[in-house]
Parts: C-alpha cells; sequence; structure tokens
C-alpha cells in the first residue's frame, strides 16, 4: 500500500535534486532571452554546480528513503488551484526504482555536463546548449519521480523539446534542423498517445495518479481491468516506442546524431533512449493486467533488437553505429520488461546507460587514435574473427545487408503512408480553402500592389 | 462620483487621449510614444480591477434594452471581466510597442486606439444590444483598415462574411430581446442566429475561409488586433452559454474541436508565414470555444484561460512575424531563412510564445489546456482526444515556422554588418510578454483561482437562467 504521509527531509530532498536543474534553465534561459548570454567561465562552473547539487541530494534521498521506509511514498508540493479539489497538482511518488534512475540521470548528467565543458569550448552556442541540457535534466527528474499523469507528461515533454532543440544545434546548416524536425514530429505522435492515455487514464479510473494506478494497490487493480487497461497499456506503449526508437519509429535516431557528440551521448545512448524503459518499468503494474500489450512490448523488443543488431553493422558513422547498438540493447530491455524481469531489467537499464555514454564521450578519441594506426600502418588495420554472418546462406545475407543498409526502408515506408497522404489532403483542404472564399466572392484578376502590405496597422 | 466609476473614467481616458491626440499636428513618432506611455499607464490601472474586490462589484443596470426582469448590466466589473480588461490593455500595448516604424501611421495609431476601446468597452457590458453595437462599430474598424486599393479583395471578403455576422446577431438580440419570447421557438430561433453569428466571427469551420485569406493577403496587423481579443468567445460566455440548450453547445463544441484539428492541420503545411499564423489562430480560438461550451467547471475554466494564453501568445507570434517581415518582406516557409545569430532575442521569444500558443508545459496554456481536457473528458470524451490531435499538430506547425524563419542557412558575408536585431522597445515588449505568459505556468494559482471563480460564476447564472425557464 503506498504510504501517504512523506517524511520532511525527503521532501526538501526531492525538491533540491528536481530544482537544481530547473533553476539552472531559469538563470541560463534568462540571460538568453534578455540578449545576455553569461560567459563561458560562470557558465560552466554554474552548470557543474547545480548538476553536482542535485546529484547529491537525489543519492542522500535515496539513501534516506532507503533508511526508513519501505512503501513508496507520494510528495505533494501544492496544486494549480485552491478553489477545485481533485485538480491538477504538483506531485511525485518516490520509491526505490524512481530514486534510483532519478540519481543516475543526474550523475549522467553531470559526467556529460563536465565534459561538454571542453568539449564546446568557444562554441556560439555554448549557452543555449547548457540552457538545453538543463532544460532536458529537468525533464528526465520529472519523468522518473513523476506522481501523475500531467507531471509526467511535463517531463516527457520538456525532453522531446530539448531533444530536437539540439538536433538542431548547428543551425546554420539546413540538415540539422530538417532532420530535428523529423526528430520532433516522431516525438508528437508519442507525446499525442502519452496524452491520449492520460485522458482514457481519467475517464476509466477518474484520476490520474500514479500512486494509485501503477502502484500495484488494490485499487489499481479495480480501477483498471480488461479492455481499458490493454488500451491505456497501447497507448503507453506507442509513447515509449516513439521516445525510444523502437519499430516502427526507429528511423528518427540517425537523424537525431546531428546534434554535438555530447548531446548525443546523453540522449541516444544513455537517458533519453532509456526513458520509454523507464516508462514501462513504471507501469508494470498495469502491463500485468493488460497480456495482450505485455505480448505487443515482448514483440517490439525483439523485432527492435534484431533490426537494430543488424543495422548497426552496417553504419559508415561511428554515432549511428553506437545509436543502433544502444537501440539493440532497448529492445533486449523491453523483451525483459515484458517477461516480467523487473530487476534485471533496470540492472540492465542503469548498465548499459553508463556504459553507452563512455562509448559515444570515447568515441571522437579512438577515431583519432584509429586515424593514427592507419596513417602509421599506411592502410586499414584489418577486422577479423569469425561471425555468426558466415552461418547465414549468401542471398539471405546479401538481402539483409540491403535492408540494414537502407535502415529498414522505414524512412520511405512512413512518408509514403503516412506523410506524404497526410501532406496531400492538408493541401488539398487547404486549396479547397481558397476557393470557398472564391465561391463567395470571386476574386478581380488584378496587378500585386508594391508595398501593399505595409502600411500595417 | 464613485471609486469605481472614477477609475472606469480614468482608464477610459487613455486610449481617448491617444484618439484626440491623433487628431493633432503632432510627429507620428511622438504619437507612437504617446500611445504607448498611455498604454502601459492603462494596463498598469486595469491589473487593479483583479486585485481589488471593491471594484469587481461594480455594475450600471438599466432596463431599457431589455426584456428580463430587473434589466441587464451596461456597465459592469466581475470576476470575468477583471482578468479581460489588463488583456484588452496588453493587446494595445503590445500593438503600438511592436509594430514596425512604416507600417504604423497616425491613422494606424488612432485605429488600435478606437479598436482597444471597443473591445474594451465589449468586456465590460453584459447587455446583448450593447455588444451588438460594440461589435458592428469593431467589424467597421476592422474594414477601414482594409481600405486601401491592394486589399479591396480582402476588404470585400471581410464584408461578407463579417457583414452576415452582424446581421444574425441583430436579427438573434431583436428577438432575444422582444418581449415574450422566453421559452419559446422565437427564443430558440434567437439563440441559432446568435450562435451562428458567433461562430462566423471566431472563424469556426466551415464559416472560416475570411480567417486564412485576411491574414495572408490582408493586413496582418489589424487583423490580429481585430481576432486576439476573441470578442467571439466573449459573445459565447455572455450571451450563449447561459442560455444555450444542451444541444446547442454540443453543436458548437463539435464544431469548434473539428476546427481546432483542422487549423493545426492546415498550418502545418502552408508556405506563407502570415497563412500558417491564420489556421493556427483558428486552432487555438477554436479550443477555446469547445471549452466554453462545455458545462464541466474545470473545463470551462481551462477555456477561459486558454483564452487569455492563446490570445496573447498568437498576438506575440503574429507580431514577431511582422517585426520579421519589415526586415526580410515576405516570409515562405519552404525554404530555410537563417539568422538566429543576429536576432536572438526575437528568436527566442518566437519560440516561446509559438509554445505557449500551443499549451507546451512550463506556459499558461498547458495549464489551461490541462484543466480542459481534465474537466471535459467526463462530459465530453472526445474532446480530449480531440485537444491531444490539435495540440500535437500545433506544436509540431509551431517549430517548423521556427526551424524556417531562424535556421538554416549562414549570413552572407557582405551582410554581416546590417543591423537586424530588434529595437530595445520591441525587445523588452516581447520579453514581457514571454516572462508573463512562462511566469503563470510557473505560478498558474493566482489566474487559475480567477478562471475557476469566474466560471463558476457563469454556471451559476446557467443552472439560474434553466431554474428560470421550468417554472
Amino acid at each position: 500500500m503506498v504510504g501517504m504521509m512523506p517524511s520532511i527531509p525527503l521532501t526538501v530532498l526531492v525538491l533540491v535534486g528536481v530544482g537544481s536543474p530547473a533553476l539552472l534553465f531559469a538563470v541560463l534561459g534568462g540571460a538568453s532571452l534578455v540578449n545576455r548570454p553569461s560567459p563561458e567561465r560562470s557558465t560552466g562552473p554554474l552548470a557543474a554546480g547545480a548538476m553536482t547539487v542535485s546529484c547529491v541530494a537525489l543519492v542522500l534521498a535515496f539513501v534516506v528513503y532507503g533508511t526508513t521506509a519501505t512503501d513508496a511514498q507520494l510528495l505533494s508540493y501544492g496544486a494549480w488551484s485552491t478553489l477545485h479539489e481533485g485538480g491538477i497538482a504538483i506531485e511525485f511518488l518516490v520509491d526505490r526504482l524512481s530514486l534510483g534512475f532519478a540519481a543516475l540521470s543526474t550523475a549522467i548528467a553531470g559526467v556529460v555536463s563536465a565534459f561538454s565543458n571542453r568539449y564546446l569550448h568557444r562554441e556560439s552556442g555554448y549557452n543555449r546548449y547548457f540552457a538545453l541540457l538543463a532544460l532536458f535534466v529537468t525533464g528526465m527528474l520529472l519523468v522518473a519521480l513523476a506522481g501523475n499523469i500531467a507531471v509526467l507528461f511535463i517531463g516527457w515533454e520538456l525532453v522531446g523539446l530539448s531533444s530536437a532543440l539540439l538536433v538542431a544545434f548547428f543551425h546554420e546548416r539546413p540538415a540539422p534542423p530538417a532532420n530535428a524536425f523529423r526528430v520532433f514530429s516522431v516525438y508528437r505522435i508519442s507525446d499525442a498517445a502519452m496524452l491520449s492515455a492520460a485522458v482514457l487514464l481519467r475517464h476509466s479510473a477518474g484520476t490520474g495518479s500514479l500512486a494509485l494506478l501503477f502502484g500495484g494497490s488494490v485499487e489499481s487493480s479495480a480501477a483498471l481491468t480488461g479492455a481499458n487497461a490493454t488500451i491505456i497499456a497501447v497507448l503507453l506503449i506507442v509513447a515509449v516506442a516513439g521516445k525510444s526508437a523502437l519499430l516502427p519509429f526507429s528511423s528518427w535516431l540517425p537523424r537525431a546524431m546531428e546534434g554535438p557528440t555530447p548531446s548525443s551521448a546523453v540522449y541516444y545512448g544513455s537517458l533519453s533512449i532509456h526513458a520509454g524503459c523507464f516508462l514501462l518499468l513504471r507501469s508494470a503494474p498495469l502491463l500485468e493486467h493488460a497480456p495482450a500489450a505485455r505480448l505487443l512490448a515482448g514483440a517490439l523488443g525483439a523485432a527492435t533488437s534484431v533490426f537494430a543488431a543488424m543495422t548497426t553493422r552496417v553504419q559508415t558513422d561511428v554515432k549511428s553505429s553506437l545509436a543502433y547498438a544502444s537501440l539493440t540493447q532497448v529492445g533486449i530491455i523491453v523483451v525483459e520488461i515484458a517477461i516480467g524481469w523487473y530487476t534485471l531489467a533496470f540492472v540492465h537499464l542503469a548498465g548499459h546507460a553508463s556504459f553507452r555514454l563512455l562509448q559515444f564521450l570515447s568515441a571522437p578519441n579512438v577515431l583519432h587514435d584509429l586515424h593514427g594506426i592507419e596513417a602509421a600502418m599506411g592502410d586499414r588495420p584489418v577486422s577479423g574473427g569469425s561471425s555468426l554472418e558466415r552461418l547465414i546462406p549468401d542471398r539471405l545475407r546479401h538481402r539483409l545487408f540491403l535492408i540494414a543498409l537502407e535502415r529498414g526502408f522505414l524512412d520511405s515506408i512512413l512518408d509514403r503512408f503516412f506523410v506524404d497522404p497526410f501532406m496531400r489532403v492538408a493541401r488539398q483542404l487547404s486549396r479547397f480553402d481558397g476557393w470557398l472564399c472564391d465561391a463567395v466572392l470571386p476574386a478581380e484578376p488584378q496587378a500585386a500592389v508594391p508595398g501593399g502590405d505595409d502600411q500595417d496597422e | 462620483m464613485s471609486d469605481a466609476r472614477l477609475w472606469l473614467a480614468g482608464v477610459l481616458a487613455f486610449p481617448v487621449l491617444v484618439i484626440a491626440a491623433s487628431c493633432l499636428r503632432i510627429d507620428v513618432e511622438r504619437l507612437r510614444r504617446l500611445a504607448v506611455a498611455s498604454a502601459i499607464a492603462m494596463l498598469l490601472a486595469t491589473l487593479a480591477a483583479p486585485l481589488s474586490p471593491a471594484l469587481r462589484g461594480f455594475a450600471l443596470r438599466s432596463a431599457a434594452l431589455s426584456s428580463m426582469p430587473g434589466g441587464e448590466a451596461i456597465v459592469r466589473i466581475d470576476t470575468l471581466s477583471a482578468a479581460l480588461l489588463p488583456f484588452a490593455a496588453g493587446l494595445w500595448l503590445l500593438t503600438v510597442a511592436v509594430t514596425p516604424r512604416a507600417a504604423l501611421d497616425r491613422r494606424g495609431l488612432r485605429r488600435t486606439a478606437v479598436a482597444t476601446l471597443l473591445t474594451f468597452a465589449s468586456f465590460l457590458t453584459e447587455s446583448a444590444v450593447v455588444l451588438l453595437v460594440l461589435s458592428a462599430a469593431s467589424v467597421w474598424t476592422f474594414l477601414s483598415a482594409l481600405d486601401d486599393p491592394a486589399h479591396q479583395y480582402q476588404r470585400r471578403v471581410v464584408a461578407v462574411y463579417l457583414g452576415v455576422s452582424t446581421l444574425l446577431f441583430a436579427l438573434g438580440v431583436a428577438l432575444l430581446t422582444a418581449p415574450g419570447v422566453q421559452n419559446t421557438v422565437l427564443e430558440a430561433a434567437a439563440m441559432w442566429c446568435i450562435v451562428a453569428a458567433a461562430l462566423v466571427r471566431k472563424g469556426i469551420v466551415p464559416f472560416h475561409a475570411w480567417v486564412p485569406e485576411v491574414f495572408d493577403h490582408g493586413r496582418l496587423g489589424p487583423a490580429i488586433l481585430f481576432n486576439a481579443p476573441q470578442v467571439g468567445a466573449y459573445m459565447t460566455v455572455v450571451l450563449i452559454v447561459p442560455r444555450a440548450s444542451p444541444e446547442m453547445l454540443r453543436v458548437i463544441a463539435l464544431l469548434a474541436l473539428g476546427t481546432a484539428v483542422y487549423g493545426a492541420a492546415l498550418a502545418l503545411v502552408q508556405t506563407s508565414a502570415r497563412r500558417a499564423c491564420g489556421y493556427l489562430f483558428m486552432s487555438q480560438s477554436a479550443l477555446v470555444m469547445a471549452g466554453l461550451d462545455c458545462t464541466s467547471v474545470s473545463a470551462l475554466a481551462g477555456g477561459l484561460l486558454v483564452w487569455l494564453s492563446a490570445g496573447l501568445a498568437f498576438a506575440g507570434l503574429a507580431r514577431c512575424v511582422l517585426v520579421l517581415e519589415a526586415r526580410r518582406g515576405r516570409l515562405d516557409l519552404s525554404t530555410y531563412h537563417g539568422g538566429y545569430e543576429r536576432m536572438p532575442v526575437l528568436a527566442v521569444t518566437f519560440l516561446a510564445m509559438g509554445l505557449a500558443c500551443t499549451g507546451f508545459p512550463g506556459t499558461l496554456g498547458f495549464v489551461g489546456e490541462e484543466l480542459l481536457v481534465d474537466g471535459a473528458v467526463d462530459v465530453f470524451p472526445v474532446m480530449g482526444f480531440a485537444v491531444v490531435i490539435a495540440s500535437a499538430l500545433t506544436g509540431l506547425a509551431v517549430l517548423r515556422m521556427y526551424f524556417s524563419l531562424f535556421c538554416g542557412r549562414a549570413e552572407a558575408q557582405g551582410h554581416a554588418g546590417l543591423r537586424l536585431g530588434l529595437r530595445p522597445r520591441e525587445a523588452w515588449t516581447f520579453v514581457a510578454l514571454v516572462v508573463a505568459l512562462v511566469g503563470f505556468g510557473v505560478v498558474p494559482r493566482p489566474l487559475v483561482d480567477s478562471r475557476f471563480a469566474a466560471s463558476d460564476e457563469i454556471l451559476r447564472l446557467r443552472q439560474l437562467r434553466i431554474v428560470e425557464s421550468r417554472r
């Protein structure tokens, strides 16, 4: 049973943990807003300080919780309205899972922040990068600690927006914003699925509280069973698939590599890509009531893992290769959750997030070393050893190679069956609007008046 | 003279002062400075309305324009109007502070003051007749802004659509105020006329074609000032919600939800920034309408909040487009324009206002949309899903606009010395607007409480009328 009486130190520690990166974003974002970006010599220490404070507070919260409590606790920080009860409130649900993931998130963000401080030295968007990193960490902590679906959604959206804006970080070239828009489009599908799940939760259970719904309590079992549980779980799986790049949404992952390497590391190697897995872990009690959804999650995870394992082998750049390698593990984690091996899934998640972060961050150095070796040898080092590929018949191997090279043709499938028809219908409707005006009042042919729009008020 | 009357006279004196000064031969830039100072003073003065309980009880009633026993309040300040008055003043300040110099002449300044006066007066009345007169006057003001040869077609389109809307409104008010129509077919007919008038004025599908046309090829500035206050929403709250049958409200809500999704989808595929703004406005203003026509307290409060947030955020976003046009000419969204490094404040404020407009977390719009969905789910579940789709699509449309207008192209070296940044007055106005939208998004309680109080009051009035009609 969820304990509803929070201890005071825990409340303060969690507030400090979440508040530090939020305050950092307010400071850096506010400075950018008034066109007075803080100089590098203060941004770096500020970011390091905020991440350290947040990490220490959340680790302490984890320790305090572990020594004083056995049940999940719902910490409330007030509601939006004093006039109406049952409205939207700022609530955090703390237990070992949420505090563990939150502490891990800030530790990883702290490492990335320290690395970025040197990596982005004298980069024109230095301040913008740290502001967005702070926004991302705030979002991740809200996802990790959310006590109700509104808070979860706030975090989910903040992670998505900061991700898209960091993909477009080098915005003087057309490719990063174009790819960021594609990434954000998939995130919006994920957001819509999440919000739809929230709508259905409130409609069927009369509450958006995660403590009741995902807490594994008697109330949650009574509130959500049968078709409702399955539909909500499927919507959550769609949200997870979008955010964690599971099939059929995997095609955005290589596009997201346009951003700076540290942001690729923290988002697509380490934290953001695992946010979906965390949500699935969080909603495990719900999945228990929806076997069909569990089966779907397992199938998606397995298919994604196989697809990503193939695709990662044919990538020509190290970041895309690492991103698909991450996806392979994410797929396996999803399968573990679907089977019900929750502890293993969390350990796998934490270990993989840390390991992949290290790989991403050291990738530029490895490449540098490799180039040195190549220059010394006068040739490329031979990659050898036996591999499983040799067991596959030649023709099948060739086909799989083509599929992997084209990244499963996912982009063209999405374009052909979803994006293009949508755009076509919307453009026709837009033309119809023009026709509607003309139908009411036929336009007279007239020459354009130069500067006709200038006198605008 | 009571304090409230004195306060009201003082507030109304600010736009009147600008109108009077515009008739004198003073320099346009000095007139603009006077308008900015007056708008700031008006905004500060109107903030007294939500803060002072003494002002909120003020009403001037008359039985001359109504068949209702006890008459109607010709002028009144209540919980609903208390937040709308600073809203109207804020829109005026935004207009006079950031509209480019070349786009705001003496007549333009006078017109903005007249439009503000009319909007302000509209928000002060609950009389159908007074509202009709003010609505007709504001349509006439809007038409007068389109009287140059370049915009004759748009002027005729607006005249047809809003002329029909005004006629329907007049017919409805005439039927509604006639003696002995209560609980008769005539009252229902009157209500349908007013509903149709409000739908046309708000640009609800299928009566919407004038909105994208006037935004795209008409004059953007007057279009923003005419549409952003959403007087059609006010008509709905004051005249329709208390009297309309549940079926009538259901029809309005369904049309509004369809418009919200339709506008959002079409905003996403436009190549003209102005036309995209028009569809964004349609989508957001339809969400307001959907919330107002739902009889749940939370949904109604959400609708009232979205009204304020979407109105301010949309006006700010469209003004950003106007400011950009003054520097670059017409903006095509099918290409990347670049320039973030040279206009960082404009880029950041554009993005922030766009996100506020679409109800992104951390902004006032999110609070409004959450309440709207939260309250509507039980009464009208389909509303929740429509809001979700509309919100997802408008978010995409805004980010597409942002990327297109500020990213993707390095500035040519030869043009690097050109000054493209905002003037201090423009920058501080945009920044103040963003701070307000984010500030109320992070600490929404005072505004949420005030909107809950207003929606309680509106629904209490509706219950009272239902009980009266049953008698």
